[in-house]
């Protein structure tokens, strides 16, 4: 079985939604256990309802969701208190950021107190990456300095570019150790094939960012791509199971 | 009948290209597709590998019938690309011209440009765009082209790629000369929406393999929910009647 390492529910303000019970019922045909959920950017914009709503859903879920809290940097001290409150009480496994819809740059100063307090807790993190200017795989890089010692995971290959040019960047970004990337979206199979050679295929996690991509077209990808047996189970679960702790919720 | 209608053919290892009518090949059969449209990653004229044209002639005469190139030229040398687009469809078999505008940093509604799908128009073969984010290749940026040459056949490759997949399929309906290709834009719901507004005689499929998969993204297709119809236009159909093939 696989787990998914990001998808999204609810209701988004950018005019997209998936419902928890909908993408269950696709979890279940192709063959997906688990999934790390965060919350959509929700149309009256306050996240601390949202990430409350989420962590209902989650703990209704039976062990297959895993709450990721998503916070916007520019709620600054308050945000920071919303990642700790949802880490230590809420059992959420994961943060996520979305430079382009709540509108900050990565690796603005304002958001080193998130990513610092992400490195305490130990909670790894996730980030909407490619968007120009907000979120170029070099600047995650960058936000990635400052929680060293957990696992910043870059959405889409860390690239949004259908020419291929957002490669050399991701992969610069992914000579920091603790730079991971998610394979949804990406289109080049010899992008994913190379990061797993040179980076190591534990660098590397299946995920559908559904509603955004599609959930059974998004996994045909990583089947796709030329990997040993071994190196394809880590991008569909292993990896996922280590970085968000999956195997302790079955414990 | 099924072609792709983007593929790359090229060996330019500066850039780390090195792309065979081989590892096309094996790509084609694991997707089991029939043709394919095979194009450069150099521009010409001179670029990165001068010796492009030649090797796709190669690559069609060994394999017959796999392969139709398209010819990739830069408008920057308007007078001898306009003497290369003509030698290479009037007499060396091309069916068509690629153009990218972020290797050539041409506008697609610059004089050169225009000029060059204009003689494509006239030689009666399609014009495929590099349609993705990046500046110079945004659908809005090709339209004006489109305006400028309403005889000729305008293909938006990548069909707007990650952001400006709306915005293809608005172009493309007000442009009856655009026709979308499917390759490497990732939303399969996408091609089900275009071919509701425009029609499946104007979507076409493409891979941009062999670096990404045709078989993957002939799954695409099969995702958008398509008649057995609509599937046949836009896996081939189509594609036959641009390529001129039967």
């Amino acid at each position: 079985m696989a787990i998914d390492a990001l998808c999204f529910i609810g209701i988004s303000r950018f005019g997209y939604e998936l419902d928890a019970e909908v993408v269950l019922r696709e979890f279940d045909t192709e063959g997906i256990s688990t999934a790390v959920v965060a919350p959509m950017h929700p149309p009256h914009g306050d996240m601390a309802t949202v990430n409350m709503e989420l962590a209902r859903i989650v703990r209704n879920s039976g062990g297959r969701f895993l709450a990721a809290v998503r916070v916007d940097p520019w709620d600054a001290a308050a945000a920071v208190e919303q990642v700790t409150g949802a880490v230590t009480e809420g059992g959420a496994r994961a943060l996520f950021l979305h430079p382009d819809e709540e509108h900050f740059r990565i690796n603005d100063v304002r958001v080193r107190p998130i990513a610092e307090r992400a490195n305490e807790l130990r909670v790894p993190v996730v980030v909407a990456t490619g968007f120009h200017c907000v979120s170029e795989a070099v600047q995650v890089g960058r936000f990635a300095q400052w929680c060293p010692d957990v696992p910043v995971i870059m959405t889409n290959g860390g690239q949004l570019n259908i020419s291929g040019l957002g490669q050399f960047d991701a992969e610069l970004a992914l000579r920091l150790p603790n730079v991971h990337i998610l394979t949804s979206g990406v289109y080049r199979d010899d992008f994913l094939e190379r990061t797993v050679k040179t980076f190591g295929a534990d660098r590397v996690l299946f995920a559908s960012a559904a509603p955004q991509f599609d959930v059974a077209y998004e996994k045909r990808r990583v089947h796709q791509v030329h990997l040993t047996d071994a190196e394809r189970d880590l991008l569909l679960s292993g990896n996922a199971e280590r970085i968000f702790g999956i195997g302790e919720v079955a414990r | 009948m099924i072609i792709d209608m983007h593929m790359h053919l090229d060996d330019v290892p500066s850039l780390g290209w090195e792309l065979s009518a081989e590892t096309c090949i094996r790509a084609m059969d694991e997707a089991e597709v029939d043709s394919a449209v095979v194009m450069g990653i150099a521009d010409l004229p001179g670029g990165t590998n001068p010796g492009a044209m030649e090797l796709i002639i190669d690559a069609c005469d060994r394999f017959p019938g796999r392969f139709y190139g398209f010819i990739r030229l830069n408008p920057r040398h308007r007078d001898e690309s306009l003497k290369l687009l003509a030698r290479a469809v009037g007499e060396l078999g091309f069916r068509g011209l690629k153009l990218h505008p972020v290797s050539t940093l041409a506008h697609p509604g610059e004089p050169a440009t225009i000029a060059l799908i204009q003689a494509a128009g006239e030689l009666g073969v399609p014009t495929l765009f590099h349609c993705g984010d990046e500046p110079l290749t945004t659908p809005l940026s090709i339209a004006p082209a489109a305006t400028a040459c309403p005889d000729a056949k305008i293909i938006l490759g990548h069909m707007g790629g990650y952001r400006h997949v709306d915005e293809a399929i608005d172009v493309a309906e007000r442009h009856p000369n655009i026709i979308l290709e499917t390759s490497a834009m990732p939303y399969p719901e996408k091609i089900r929406e275009a071919i509701d507004r425009i029609g499946a005689d104007r979507v076409i499929f493409g891979s941009d393999g062999p670096v990404s998969s045709p078989a993957l993204e002939r799954q695409k297709v099969v995702r958008a929910g398509l008649t057995e119809e609509e599937a046949r236009l836009v896996l081939g159909g189509t594609a036959s009647t641009l390529l001129g093939v039967s």
